[in-house]
């Protein structure tokens, strides 16, 4: 970020304003086209999993190397599709709510530290930040669900409502965890912390019920199996986005992914060590630029490890009930990640003094 | 317990309405009254040596002078089962408006109330004291039991003509054009009886005409 | 129809709530098949429901009065559709029954294998799609490839992959190739082992049977008041079984196997879980079928000998009726056939199980959520063509 704002100011001589502007501009136009090119890649990924596990093989056709152009071929086909708005629908918040959805989920980008000194904004309280901004996709979710003048809509709004704001929770709760052992909520303190003291998963025991309470908490956020009945197939036909076709279809579903890569970065970032690697093998953290950008490359790997996981299991495990859910969320893992905090916070007052 | 043996035991109920054991068809079946169907069903259902816990079918045949309605009841605890048939002769002219009664097994078995209705619709034969009397597989704005014997096609369904005599499309003239029909105003029933009957024989049971022995024309259909 | 009356809590001291009317089907990825039921709900939970069947009607009934009894076999077919061996075989009894001829016993033992074979067949589809239901999308591949290996032993006798015309009043239409017991025997090797993967995925798994165990209970009173049969049945506890206690086939009586009953292993005796683990096990027991039928089956003629001669003209059952019941994977099909002479029958009706296990459906629905609506609907297993016919 640092080193846009000085090509712009020094290099192009801009003043003012316009050296943060347009420095901002570049990054969240370079991440609008990475998400657009991640997102494809991830559906392709998910079909070729979801294939592999179900003994066939997936996309094989399209661009000749195991389909690898199905998903562009599928969003040029989105794109021409006809745009279909049911008759009673609210026109103004049915063509709103996948803007509301996509952006609130694209905003967690801005928080997420690439490698050293590649992020656009290095917020102080940046865990919780990228969770709250996150949520902003409820109420897109809800005025897609209420605008589509569908019952079936309705159920999955309102059954949306209902998991991902009780699943903020237990998320946030686990995250703490590795918030204390740290001691800082900014995204750039945990690597560098990493990088000397090695992943924050192997501090103490307690940080693996914080993984797993965060990782199962994070799935019911994303809206993944098996906590998907927003947009349960077999129950709701589509759930939320029943109504909806075409490219807007196309914008929950890219926000599905953008919100998987999201919770992975965190997951990679707070637990498994972020862009450093392990061990601490070359220090990327304090490499000379451009190598400090192989920083990017560690982390990536990490989040799509996260999100093979994630793939793998929703196309394993069958899905739960709302009130399931609610109980889940509420009665077990709420209770474990406070057990995981507190257990931490007595480990790092006892072990280290 | 054989057929006889069931049939022994119904007598020696004393219950009035109960026939005699038909042995002559296939299946042997016991010809019961209407007015006791309810109490011989739950004698056959409540004694210990009978024990007929399920009504298996209900089915309504229309037969040449009467439409019969056979019951199968089985028993799971004696792997015995029994016919009862209730004859509901025919009037003489039109049975267009003809529903005939029988009194409703649903409170018996339950398995009865879906059974029922289907033989209501099919075959017009109505259930007293039947809970839930409608239509089940046709809608409810059928006209006609489609299973009677003198059951008349419809010559269009929701305002599209049926043309039940229709020239094959081939040997259409493609010149006329047929105007498009309207919607059907609300409230009209879906099959409208055609005004004059339609010239296809109905086989109903019995076997289709011999084909007539025409000269060798010049197309031949495949192989004799 | 009248419209479920829809009213509204008027009780201001709560939260003011409406009654929500929700239709579930005809088109839903869920009812399998064209089923409608209308459904009053109250935020998740339903209060009333009312099935609407006759979306499938095919008028099967009436054609059977106007074809002979042989053109009538392929109706059979299709009114179940996933289990059409077992239906043709129904159908054929009851033909023999009033013509009075038996199959040779070289078709009855085909018979019994191709109807197990189609058992299998039929409960590999009520496990796929029940996984996917309760939205475990894999398992429903993994049976397909057991289902096809299914399809290709059994068209290789009748031609045909799902709709078999295969056996048919006084045998079967042909005879098997000299392989094909081989291969019948190769698969029953692979399924066992597969049957295994299945059980590791969905039986055991803790969401599948906190989904499935204490819903959807059906008492044995409601089995019996019900008229529901075969895994309904035998998931409430009862051990019955049509193939065991009334033999409606010779080689029945000489082959061993167990009917598996529900147990209420994981919940209540006769809810979801305890149906489709009665499913499960009933593949295992016609696997045993299946390999004692294929070592112990004779030779010989497959089709009655004076029927090959009645074939040529349309069969003329003497005037009588008769009402043969068969253990169909659904539950108990029953045909129903009155003959007056004629070369078609002038009653023709069916007694589907699907039928009948769904007339249980408006009673089991009230008190629960719309997730498990659709897992008691998928475990009662109906096929719409059964129903409507």
């Amino acid at each position: 970020m640092d080193i846009l704002i000085t090509f712009f100011a020094e290099t192009l001589g801009m003043s003012g304003v316009w050296p943060l502007s347009f420095a901002y501009a570049t990054c969240i136009g370079s991440l609008l086209g990475f998400v657009t090119v991640y997102a494809m890649f991830a559906i392709w990924m998910e079909r070729k999993v979801a294939a592999h596990i179900q003994q066939r093989l997936g996309p094989m056709e399209v661009g000749g190397w195991h389909g690898w152009a199905q998903s562009p071929a599928d969003a040029l086909k989105l794109l021409f599709k006809e745009d279909i708005i049911p008759d009673g629908a609210n026109k103004w918040l049915f063509w709103i709510a996948p803007a509301v959805v996509f952006c609130g989920v694209f905003a967690g980008f801005i928080a997420i530290p690439f490698a050293a000194g590649v992020q656009i904004v290095d917020i102080n309280l940046g865990v919780f930040f990228i969770i709250a901004i996150a949520s902003i996709e409820v109420v897109g979710v809800i005025m897609a669900g209420w605008a589509s003048n569908s019952k079936y809509s309705l159920f999955g709004a309102v059954r949306e409502a209902a998991q991902v704001v009780s699943y903020e929770l237990p998320s946030a709760t686990a995250l703490l965890a590795p918030i204390l052992v740290v001691g800082s909520f900014k995204l750039s303190d945990f690597n560098a912390y990493q990088a000397e003291h090695g992943w924050v998963l192997f501090a103490n025991p307690f940080m693996w019920i914080a993984l797993l309470c965060f990782f199962i908490a994070s799935l019911a956020g994303c809206k993944r199996a098996p906590f998907d009945l927003p947009e349960a197939e077999s129950e709701l036909v589509s759930g939320f986005h029943t109504e909806y076709s075409g490219m807007r279809f196309s914008f929950f579903g890219l926000e599905e992914y953008v919100s998987m890569f999201v919770v992975s970065a965190i997951t990679a970032t707070l637990f498994l060590g972020g862009y450093t690697l392990p061990f601490n093998l070359l220090d990327v953290g304090n490499l000379p630029a451009p190598f400090h950008l192989i920083g990017v490359a560690v982390l990536v790997v990490k989040i799509f490890a996260v999100i093979f996981v994630q793939m793998w299991l929703r196309w394993t495990l069958p899905r739960m009930r709302v009130d399931q859910v609610m109980s889940l969320g509420y009665k077990y893992l709420l209770p474990w990640g406070l057990f995981a905090v507190a257990g931490t916070a007595i480990w790092q007052v006892w072990m280290e003094g | 317990m054989n057929e006889q043996q069931l049939h022994q035991k119904l007598r020696a109920t004393g219950l009035a309405g109960i026939g005699e054991l038909d042995e002559s068809a296939c299946d042997p079946f016991v010809v019961v009254e209407g007015d006791s169907l309810v109490e011989v069903c739950t004698f056959l259902r409540d004694d210990s040596e009978t024990r007929m816990e399920m009504c298996h079918n209900v089915t309504a045949t229309e037969r040449e002078g009467s439409i019969e309605v056979a019951y199968h009841l089985c028993s799971y605890e004696h792997h015995h089962s029994l016919t009862l048939k209730v004859l509901l002769p025919k009037p003489e002219g039109d049975l267009t408006d003809w529903h005939p009664s029988v009194p409703s097994i649903a409170g018996v078995y339950t398995s009865a109330n879906w059974h029922e209705r289907e033989q209501w619709d099919l075959l017009g034969v109505r259930f007293s004291d039947h809970p839930d009397h409608r239509r089940i597989l046709l809608p409810e704005e059928w006209i006609g039991h489609p299973l009677r014997k003198d059951y008349v096609y419809p010559s269009s369904h929701g305002g599209i003509p049926l043309e039940l005599d229709a020239v094959p499309l081939y040997e259409r003239d493609e010149t006329t054009e047929e105007t498009p029909s309207e919607p059907r105003p609300a409230g009209t029933p879906l099959n409208q009886p055609p005004s004059e009957p339609s010239k296809r024989p109905h086989a109903g049971g019995k076997a289709p005409p011999a084909p007539e022995k025409k000269a060798p024309k010049a197309k031949k259909e495949g192989d004799a | 129809m009248e419209a479920l009356e829809m009213y509204t809590t008027d009780d201001r001291t709560d939260v003011y709530t409406e009654e929500l009317k929700l239709n579930l089907g005809p088109q839903h990825p869920s009812t399998h098949g064209v089923l409608r039921v209308e459904l009053k709900m109250d935020g998740e939970i339903i209060t009333g429901s009312r099935s609407d069947i006759g979306y499938l009607h095919r008028c099967a009934e009436k054609i059977g009065e106007n074809v002979t009894y042989l053109q009538f076999t392929p109706y059979t077919d299709r009114m179940d559709y996933l289990a059409s061996m077992n239906n043709n075989l129904a159908w054929s009894l009851t033909v023999e029954k009033l013509l009075g001829v038996e199959a040779p016993e070289r078709a009855q033992w085909l018979r019994m294998i191709c109807a197990e074979l189609n058992r299998i067949a039929s409960h590999l589809i009520a496990f796929g799609t029940y996984g996917i239901d309760i939205g475990a999308n894999t398992p429903f591949f993994y049976a397909f490839r057991e289902r096809e290996s299914i399809m290709e032993l059994l068209e290789r006798p009748s031609g045909a992959r799902m709709l078999y015309n295969y056996i048919q009043p006084g045998g079967v239409r042909r005879d098997v190739d000299e392989n094909w017991v081989d291969d019948v025997l190769a698969f029953c090797d692979v399924f066992e082992r597969r049957w295994a993967e299945y059980n590791t995925l969905l039986t055991n798994n803790l969401i599948f049977i906190k989904r499935t165990a204490n819903i959807g209970i059906v008492t044995k009173e409601m089995v019996f008041d019900n008229g529901a049969g075969g895994p309904v049945m035998r998931g409430s506890g009862i051990k019955w079984d049509l193939r065991r206690d009334v033999p409606y086939l010779k080689p029945y009586d000489e082959v061993e196997f167990d009917v598996p009953v529900g147990e209420g292993t994981h919940g209540t005796l006769g809810d979801c879980w305890d149906r489709y683990w009665v499913r499960m096990r009933e593949m295992m027991e016609s696997i045993r079928i299946i390999r004692q039928g294929c070592k112990a089956m004779p030779g010989g003629e497959v089709m009655e000998k004076g029927m090959k001669k009645m074939y040529k003209t349309p069969l003329k059952p003497a005037p009588g009726e008769a009402y043969v019941r068969c253990e169909n994977p659904r539950g108990e099909l029953g045909f129903y056939v009155v003959s007056e002479g004629g070369t078609s029958p002038i009653r023709c009706r069916a007694r589907g199980p699907s039928f009948c296990n769904l007339s249980m459906l408006d009673s089991l629905l009230p008190g629960t959520m719309l997730a498990d609506a659709v897992a008691i609907i998928g475990s009662l297993d109906i096929v719409l063509g059964e129903v409507d016919r």
